[in-house]
C-alpha cells in the first residue's frame, strides 16, 4: 500500500522534474556561451524573418484582395461577355460573342422571378476638365441608376443619380474625391459644372474615399447615367456588365439558372453549346486567383525556406560543438543514472530554445518588415494568428530536426568513455 | 547471498587485430556492510572491475549478481536505473559539474529519479552535512578545494543511499594529509553501515579496508584480510 502511495506520487514528477530540469541545464548552456548562442540565433531569425514576411505579405495581399472581391456581396453576380480568360484561344472565342446589351437586361428584368435587383454598366477612359484644371484618362462609369443598390461604394455628399435623371439622360456626374482635389482644388464640387469629353455635366455627388489598393487609387473615377452614357460615346462599344442581386443569398444558385436560362433562349444558344456569356460571384472569382497565384505562393515560401534551413545547419552545428565539449558532463550524468531519455531531452532543449528563441524574434521582426513594405503599397499588414503560428511551429519543427542528431550522438555515448574524455 | 556475486568473470575489448583480455575469469563475492579494497598495479584490470561492478559497463562473459539481481544482460537504461539507485560512485579526478553549486551537483542523483524538489534539497542538503560541508552549499567547484571537492563528490555517492559506495582511486589527486582524510571519511562512512569499495594501486590507501583483494593480470592473485583488533 505504502509502496502503491510513493509511486503515485513520483511517476508525475518524473517527467516534470525533468523536464524543469533539462530546461535549466539547457538556458543555463546557452547563456554560458552568449556570444556563440546569439550568433547561433542570428542564422534562424533570418531564416524565420525572410518566410514570415513573405508569408504575412502574402495573406495581406489575398485578404485586401478578398475584401475588393466580397464588396460586390454575397447574393451578387456578374453577368460578362468575357468572363475569367485565361488563355488566347479563350479570349477569340470571347471576342466572337454577341455583345450584352439593355435588350438582355430588359429579358432579365421581365423573366427572372429571384432578381431583386437588376443593373447594367459599362466603362471607358475620358477627359474631365473645369476652368484650365483637368485629367486625362479619368475611369468613366455609365450606369442604371440602381448599380449603387448592388455594388458596395458609399455616397461621401450630395447623393447619385436618380431613376428620373437616367430616364431623362441628364447630364449629371458622381465623382471621386480624388477628382474634387485635382479639378476642383478641393472646393465644395456640389451643384458646379464640369466638362467630361467636352461636355458639360452638373455634380451632384462625391464618393467615399476609398484609398488605393495595390497601389491603383480606387477614387480616381467619375459615374454617369448609362443612358447618357450611351447617348455621347455611342452604343457602348466595350459591351455591358449586368449585375444581378439575388433576392436571397442562399438562392444566388438558383437565381443564376434563372438568370442563365433567360439569356441563352434570348441570344439563341443551341441546347448543346455553351453559354455565350460569363457568370462571375465573388467566390468563383476569388478561387480563381486563389488558384492562379496558389503556385507563386508557394514558390515564395519556398525558396525563402531555404534560410531556414541553413538556420538550422547553424543549430545543428553549434550542437555538435556543444556536446564534444560537455562530453565528460554527460559522462559524469550517465554515471550517477541519467538515462539516455535525460541526456536526448537536455540536447534536445537547448537546440529548441535556441530555435525558437530565434523563431519568436524572427516572426515579429517579418511581420514587422512586411508591415513597413506594405504600407509602402497602402497594404495594410495585420499581425496574423496564421503567420505567428507557422513561425512559432516551423521554429520548432527546426529546432527538433536539426538537434535531434546531435542529441541522439550525445545520448548514445559510452558512459567511461565520456569520464576519460579529455 | 552475497551483495555482489561474481563469478568467472571476462571482460574481452577487441583491439581490431588483436584480443585483449582486461578481465580473465575473476570470481568474488562482497557481503553487505563490508569494506573491500581492490589493489593492483596499472593493466592488472582493477579499472575494467570496477566498471563492471559499477554497472557503468558489461561483461563479455560470466555472471555479476548485484542484490540478487543479474546486471550482465541488462541494457543502457536498466544500467543507469542500477547506478542511480544502488552504485554511489567517487572518482579520482572528483568529476563534479564545474558550473553547478556543491549543493545541485549532490542533488543531480535524486534529480534522475525523479524525486521532488523539496525531498531533494533536504537530502543533498543532509549529505553535504554528513561529509562536513554544510557551510559550502552554494559554492562552486572552482571555489572549493580539492579535499573539498572530494568531500561533495562523496556526499553525491551518498545521497542516493546506494547498496555500494565505489571510489576509485579517491585520494590520487590530493595531497596525503586531505587523503587521509578523504579515507577518514570514507571509514566513517563504513562504520555507519555503508559498503564500500576503494579501487586504488597504493597499499597505503588499501590497507584501511577490511579485506583486500589483489588483481594482476586480469585475475585475482590473492586475498589479504585484517587481522582482528
Amino acid at each position: 500500500m505504502a509502496k502503491l502511495k510513493k509511486k503515485n506520487t513520483n511517476k508525475p514528477d518524473d517527467k516534470l522534474v525533468s523536464i524543469f530540469e533539462s530546461i535549466r541545464i539547457a538556458v543555463s548552456a546557452i547563456w554560458a556561451n552568449r556570444l556563440r548562442s546569439a550568433l547561433t540565433l542570428f542564422g534562424v531569425i533570418i531564416g524565420v524573418t525572410s518566410v514570415i514576411t513573405i508569408i504575412s505579405a502574402i495573406e495581406a495581399l489575398m485578404g485586401s484582395f478578398e475584401d475588393q472581391i466580397n464588396k460586390l456581396g454575397p447574393a451578387t453576380f456578374v453577368i460578362t461577355k468575357f468572363g475569367i480568360i485565361t488563355s488566347e484561344e479563350e479570349f477569340f472565342k470571347a471576342l466572337k460573342r454577341k455583345d450584352l446589351s439593355l435588350e438582355d437586361k430588359r429579358a432579365l428584368e421581365k423573366g427572372c422571378p429571384d432578381c431583386e435587383e437588376i443593373a447594367a454598366r459599362a466603362f471607358r477612359r475620358s477627359k474631365v476638365k473645369r476652368g484650365n484644371k483637368g485629367l486625362r484618362r479619368v475611369l468613366t462609369a455609365g450606369a442604371t441608376h440602381n448599380l449603387i443598390e448592388i455594388v458596395d461604394f458609399e455616397v461621401g455628399e450630395g447623393r447619385s443619380f436618380t431613376a428620373e435623371e437616367y430616364d431623362r439622360n441628364s447630364r449629371v456626374v458622381f465623382i471621386g474625391p480624388t477628382i474634387v482635389e485635382e479639378v476642383f482644388e478641393g472646393q465644395d464640387p456640389i451643384g458646379k459644372t464640369m466638362k467630361v469629353q467636352g461636355r458639360k455635366f452638373t455634380v451632384i455627388g462625391v464618393a467615399k474615399e476609398r484609398g488605393s489598393f495595390l497601389g491603383n487609387n480606387q477614387d480616381n473615377f467619375i459615374m454617369i447615367p448609362l443612358s447618357t452614357y450611351s447617348k455621347i460615346f455611342g452604343r457602348p462599344r466595350r459591351n455591358l456588365d449586368i449585375l444581378v442581386k439575388s433576392s436571397t443569398v442562399e438562392g444566388i444558385d438558383e437565381t443564376q439558372d434563372q438568370a442563365r436560362s433567360i439569356l441563352r433562349a434570348r441570344r439563341g444558344v443551341k441546347y448543346n453549346d455553351e453559354d455565350d456569356f460569363a457568370i462571375l460571384t465573388a467566390d468563383n472569382i476569388l478561387s480563381f486567383f486563389n488558384n492562379i497565384t496558389r503556385a507563386a505562393r508557394i514558390a515564395l515560401i519556398g525558396i525563402s525556406s531555404i534560410s531556414i534551413v541553413v538556420g538550422g545547419i547553424v543549430i545543428m552545428n553549434i550542437m555538435m560543438v556543444s556536446v564534444t565539449e560537455r562530453t565528460r558532463e554527460i559522462g559524469i550524468r550517465k554515471s550517477i543514472g541519467a538515462r539516455r531519455k535525460n541526456i536526448m531531452v537536455q540536447f534536445l532543449f537547448e537546440a529548441l530554445i535556441l530555435s525558437l528563441g530565434g523563431g519568436i524574434i524572427g516572426t515579429a521582426l517579418g511581420i514587422a518588415i512586411a508591415a513597413i513594405l506594405g504600407s509602402q503599397i497602402s497594404l495594410p499588414v495585420t499581425p496574423s494568428l496564421f503567420a505567428i503560428v507557422a513561425g512559432l511551429s516551423i521554429s520548432t519543427g527546426v529546432g527538433v530536426f536539426f538537434g535531434m542528431y546531435p542529441a541522439m550522438k550525445a545520448s548514445r555515448l559510452d558512459p567511461i568513455d565520456a569520464l576519460s574524455f579529455e | 547471498m552475497s551483495l555482489i556475486e561474481v563469478e568467472n568473470l571476462w571482460k574481452t575489448y577487441d583491439m581490431g587485430h588483436e584480443q585483449v583480455n582486461a578481465l580473465r575469469g575473476v570470481d568474488m563475492k562482497i557481503e553487505k556492510g563490508e569494506y573491500v579494497a581492490i589493489m593492483g598495479p596499472s593493466g592488472s584490470g582493477k579499472s575494467t572491475l570496477m566498471n563492471l561492478i559499477g554497472c557503468l559497463d558489461t561483461p563479455s562473459k560470466g555472471t555479476y549478481r548485484l542484490n540478487n539481481q543479474a546486471v550482465a544482460d541488462l541494457n543502457d537504461d536498466e544500467l543507469a536505473r542500477i547506478r542511480n539507485k544502488e552504485i554511489g560512485f567517487v572518482f579520482q579526478t572528483f568529476n563534479l559539474l564545474p558550473r553547478a553549486t556543491a549543493l545541485h551537483n549532490v542533488e543531480l542523483p535524486l534529480i534522475y529519479n525523479g524525486t521532488s524538489r523539496e525531498l531533494r534539497r533536504e537530502s543533498a542538503e543532509r549529505a553535504m552535512q554528513i561529509v562536513g560541508l554544510g557551510d559550502r552549499m552554494t559554492h562552486r567547484p572552482n571555489e572549493l578545494s580539492g579535499g573539498q571537492r572530494q568531500r561533495v563528490a562523496v556526499a553525491r555517492a551518498l545521497v542516493n543511499n546506494p547498496s555500494i559506495l565505489l571510489a576509485d582511486e579517491p585520494t590520487g589527486n590530493l595531497d596525503t594529509s586531505t587523503g587521509m582524510e578523504i579515507m577518514g571519511l570514507l571509514a566513517d562512512l563504513h562504520r555507519s553501515g555503508n559498503t564500500l569499495i576503494v579501487v586504488t594501486h597504493e597499499y597505503d590507501i588499501a590497507k584501511f579496508a577490511d579485506r583486500i583483494i589483489f588483481l594482476r593480470d586480469g585475475q585475482i592473485e590473492k586475498e589479504e584480510y585484517k587481522q582482528a583488533g
